[in-house]
């Protein structure tokens, strides 16, 4: 079964993703529509995967935070930066590394 | 501190909570196995993430770069027209694979690099920036769904380590000291009913002796 792309975010990169062939995209307007909009996404069931950027994500705040905690395991929610290349300082994965092994670990290349 | 649970003193007790330890003991080592396994298995999806998140997240600025220049060259207006001609038909694979236990999600993705002619928008109006644009984020698109992949079982493992965490330390800290605590009142229980029957037939013995 074939699962559709939903893209969130500025003008560019929504434009960006529509050139490549996501199938729902969403410029992001006002806090309110977009929570709308991104809740209609997680519950639909043909889109597979959710791409956001870090900014609108951050815009959305705790709402979008607990969107995560609630969902289903599809569809997947990917951050990604946008044309300003916007990463928050706060590395989410580190910060669950930290959390469930209880060290904060380096990967290094190998034969480093 | 180990607070002692509420239990009759008792040897069928006894009995029991030593059958409980034992269980609990051999469910902890389990855990702790799980546990291991898993912290492996996380560790080398992490450190995929980390190569698949710098390929990508570079082909994603350059796909920008080259839609900057899309949007200067034909316009912003024409870009985005083009964009609502395009075709949006993208469609991807997406499996749940289980690894001990706990679902991951899997993605296969089919061609999605496109030629201009199968992108759906008109080619007279359009320039050659236009299909490089589109080219560069077909491209980041398809390595932002292997690192989606990657993410979504990263969370998945995150989550179940977390919760498997939670019982090795609840059993470890917990449960078990406090069936070993029962189990010394026990002991100490009973010992001391047989040091108190002991003098208890001493003395009767004493008392029948003098009267006999």
């Amino acid at each position: 079964m074939g699962f559709k792309i939903a893209v969130v975010g500025d003008q560019e990169t929504v434009t960006g993703f529509a050139l490549a062939g996501a199938t729902y995209a969403h410029t992001y307007t006002t806090k309110e529509e977009t929570l709308g909009k991104l809740g209609e996404f997680l519950a639909s069931d043909e889109i597979g995967l959710v791409l956001i950027t870090h900014r609108v994500a951050e815009e959305l705040g705790y709402d979008f935070l607990w969107m995560m905690q609630t969902k289903r395991l599809l569809p997947l929610v990917l951050r990604i930066p946008d044309k300003t290349r916007y990463v928050p300082k706060v590395d989410e994965l580190r910060e669950i590394i930290k959390r469930t092994v209880g060290v904060e670990i380096m990967i290094r290349k190998e034969g480093g | 501190m180990a607070v002692p649970l509420a239990v009759p003193p008792t040897r069928m007790e006894l009995l029991k909570l030593r059958q409980r330890v034992g269980l609990a003991q051999r469910g902890h080592d389990l855990l702790r196995e799980k546990m291991d396994a898993l912290v492996i298995e996380f560790f080398e999806v992490v450190r995929r993430i980390q190569e698949a998140r710098a390929k990508a997240l570079e082909q994603l600025s350059v796909a920008h770069r080259a839609l900057s220049m899309c949007f200067a060259i034909i316009g912003t207006l024409e870009t985005k027209q083009a964009s609502r001609e395009a075709k949006r038909e993208l469609q991807v694979e997406i499996l749940t694979r289980h690894i001990m236990g706990i679902a991951v999600p899997a993605v296969e993705v089919e061609e999605i690099e496109r030629n201009a002619l199968m992108r759906g928008y008109g080619l007279h109006m359009t320039s050659s920036v236009l299909d490089e644009a589109s080219r560069e984020f077909e491209r980041a698109l398809n390595l932002l769904i292997e690192l989606a992949e990657l993410e979504g079982s990263a969370f998945a493992i995150a989550r179940e380590l977390e919760k498997t965490k939670r019982r090795v330390n609840a059993l470890e800290y917990i449960l078990i000291p406090r069936l070993k605590e029962a189990i010394k009142f026990i002991v100490m229980k009973l010992d001391e009913m047989e040091r108190e029957n002991f003098s208890r037939l001493k003395r009767i013995k004493a008392m029948l002796e003098e009267r006999g």
